[in-house]
């Protein structure tokens, strides 16, 4: 329909382009660096510390997968089949830690939990408290794609129950299978939460070798590790989703099967969740900060670092959505083996661990020459938020743009217009709120992201995340307490604005 | 005459705007195959969906082998409890199960010994002669074969009642009359009470002892 020399090919192709020099080249530059070397090969036989420091990782990371799971899971479940008041505003409340900074609530904790707050266990069950979310969502979009009548022609001969246990749950199984592998690449590659509670992993190593002791190479050695397990795991996770990724629909006519019999365990867990994953430690600080004196300075010299965040975070989840929309367009319309294929890339660049992403653009950026004049400037964390962010946001699109039938695009290049205006007057027009949803989403990680900004932010500029964290070690818990709530009540705003439009939409 | 084995009294159901039934009877008497034509949307998948317990009627009432087994907007009996074969217009095969345990599952619920639930389910693929399939699971299968799974899980716990949505409808001419016969011969064998429903006026001159054409519920 489209032929080579459309529009398409020049947009399509400039965002594969960015795709490339942003979400690609940083891990394959600390590839090739790493293998390029007998030193580098090394790497891979890790020595006696090294294997505490991937013990100690896997632990977190398996834990966190599994307490994720254990509290995401039913959850879903509930959300899928479950009769409940304001199914939407729920399920965005409930999704909310997920999009809070990790590490402050991991904070929020360290106030009331003095001692043992600084081990390995805590640090699980905080992450698993900040992902549960992710393995919430993907149980109740894998159960509300189970075909309802499966579930019937088992309810005729099984109680509830047993076709619960029998026939859903065995279908639902890959995604919630995969929904915890992706936590635990996301909990193993989290910096913000093991080093503030002081647990040793390959991110916080990565992390002190480049940071504090300068030493390039063993931060690219420690990373190597880190790196090729993500990449593994992340490939096995989007193998066992499939398709699935993108492609949204079920059989059409068919209500699932409702559980309405669990309905009090299910608003119960709720209430639970909701309590000790948002309410609790958005209250503890609260009574941090309001014990401060002198916040008025702090937040006046904090002034500076909001702004940054938010003008680099507005910026950043523009160029995030418009080449995230390129992509996901791209991936919507490819074939089946392609667009598998596209999906198993998409969800392994998503995986590479933040300080990894930083690691490899400033091996990239920081050099003689025109990348040089890039390097040190915010430039670098547009970058940062391009590298961590286009692939999720493309694989969203691309689900969005898979409701609008190709039929549409055909009957308007029939009728003579060109790809950018069946783009412009057809496909966008359809999936505006899905851009706009994607936009919010883009907008609140990239305000909260530090795993790169902190290793690639300019010398003398801060985001908030980044002075937030960096007070930490020596500024009044109040004060500290104050600003990380101040960057949730930033981070509030947009998902408040996107709960109330999916209100409306609700009640349509 | 005998009471009827299902009876179906003044239902109506409604999806929203949509009236699917208004004030609907029917009767059907033990080893009965009661054929049930119309055009598409006129009500015939929701009145065998109401004689199995997946919907509820929102008025009326529904009575299987003397016993009433839902009321206007309530069930009295759930629908595992209602001794029920269902075949499904897609078949509705259950993917991550065998052949084998697609048919087993059925008689599991009750607490069967295994060795006669085996036995159990060996007739059942047997009686549709499908034995050999049994390790397979429904994507291996040919929709023909798809079908007589489908009918082997229906017959296996010896239902009272046999309800069957458009079970033919997507099979090409010459597999839907072998397995018409196919089914005449188990209907006939088992006397199962049987309420066909299908748009195919063929399928209701060779199975039915009565047909009933529904027009708009």
């Amino acid at each position: 329909m489209w032929g080579a020399w459309s529009s398409r090919t020049a947009v399509v192709g400039l965002a594969l382009a960015v795709f490339v020099v942003c979400c690609l080249l940083p891990s394959g530059y600390l590839l090739a660096v790493s293998l390029g070397s007998a030193t580098g090969l090394s790497a891979l036989l890790i020595d006696a510390r090294q294997r505490q420091l991937l013990s100690t990782t896997a632990l977190l990371g398996v834990g966190t997968a599994l307490v994720a799971t254990i509290i995401g899971a039913p959850l879903g479940a509930a959300l899928a089949r479950v009769t409940m008041p304001a199914k939407a505003l729920l399920r965005l409340a409930l999704a909310a830690p997920v999009l809070f900074p990790p590490y402050i609530v991991a904070l929020a904790w360290t106030y009331v939990c003095s001692n043992w707050i600084y081990t390995p266990g805590a640090a699980i069950l905080v992450l698993g408290l900040v992902f549960y979310p992710l393995s919430m969502l993907a149980t109740e979009v894998a159960m509300r794609r189970v075909d309802g009548r499966l579930e019937e022609a088992a309810l005729l001969v099984a109680p509830r129950a047993r076709v619960l246990r029998r026939i859903t749950l065995p279908l639902v199984g890959p995604a919630v299978l995969a929904g915890g592998l992706v936590i635990f690449v996301l909990a193993i590659s989290e910096f913000g939460v093991p080093g503030l509670l002081r647990v040793r992993v390959y991110t916080t190593e990565v992390f002190t070798a480049f940071a504090a002791l300068y030493d390039f190479g063993r931060a690219i050695h420690l990373a190597l590790p880190l790196l090729l397990l993500c990449l593994t795991v992340a490939a096995i996770a989007a193998w066992l989703v499939g398709d699935r990724l993108v492609t949204t629909s079920r059989p059409v006519g068919v209500r699932p099967v409702a559980f309405d019999d669990w309905r009090r365990a299910a608003t119960t867990s709720v209430v639970a969740v909701l309590t000790i994953a948002l309410v609790l430690p958005i209250a503890i600080l609260v009574r941090e900060a309001l014990g401060a004196r002198g916040l008025g300075a702090v937040l006046a010299g904090s002034r500076e670092a909001i702004a940054n965040s938010l003008w680099l975070a507005a910026v950043g989840a523009t160029v995030v959505v418009i080449v995230g929309a390129c992509l996901g367009y791209t991936r919507a319309r490819a074939g089946s083996i392609g667009g598998r294929l596209a999906d198993i890339l998409l969800v392994v660049v998503f995986a590479v661990p933040s300080t990894i992403v930083g690691i490899g653009l400033i091996g990239l950026w920081n050099r003689p020459g025109a990348a040089g004049t890039v390097y040190g400037t915010d430039a670098m964390l547009v970058l940062g938020y391009l590298a961590r962010f286009v692939p999720l946001t493309a694989l969203a699109l691309a689900a969005n743009v898979r409701y609008v039938p190709v039929s549409q695009e055909e009957a308007a290049a029939v009728g003579g217009a060109g790809w950018l205006r069946t783009m412009w007057r057809i496909v966008l027009p359809q999936v505006r709120l899905g851009l706009a949803a994607a936009w919010m989403v883009a907008l609140i990680m990239a305000f909260g992201e530090l795993g790169v900004s902190i290793l690639v932010a300019p010398p003398g500029e801060a985001t908030l995340p980044i002075r937030v964290y960096t007070l930490i070690a020596n500024t009044p818990p109040s004060h500290v307490a104050a600003l990380a709530l101040l960057q949730a009540a930033i981070v509030f705003l947009p998902l408040a604005l996107l709960a109330a439009a999916m209100r409306v939409r609700e009640r349509r | 005459m005998s009471e009827p084995h299902v009876s179906v009294r003044h239902v109506t159901k409604e999806f929203g705007a949509h009236r699917a039934l208004t004030d609907m009877s029917l009767d059907v008497t033990a080893g009965e195959v009661v054929v049930i034509v119309g055009r598409s949307g006129c009500g015939k998948t929701t009145l065998l969906r109401l004689i199995a317990g997946l919907e509820v009627p929102d008025a009326g009432e529904v009575w299987l082998a003397g016993r009433q087994v839902a009321a206007a907007g309530r069930s009295l009996l759930v629908p595992h409890e209602r001794n029920i074969g269902f075949v499904f217009q897609d078949l509705a095969l259950w993917p991550h199960l065998t052949v084998r345990q697609n048919v087993e599952f059925v008689l599991e619920s009750g607490g069967m010994p295994k060795p006669e639930r085996t036995s159990r389910v060996q007739e059942a693929l047997a009686t549709v002669r499908v034995e050999e399939l049994a390790a397979r699971y429904p994507h291996e299968l040919s929709g023909g074969e798809q079908q007589r799974v489908a009918l082997a899980r229906a017959i296996v716990a010896r239902p009272a009642v046999l309800l069957m949505d458009e079970p033919l409808s997507s099979l090409d001419p010459d597999l839907r009359t072998t397995l018409r016969t196919e089914l005449l011969r188990v209907q006939r064998a088992s006397h199962v009470t049987m309420v066909y429903v299908t748009h195919d006026r063929e399928d209701a001159t060779v199975l039915a002892h009565r047909v009933i054409e529904m027009r708009g519920g």
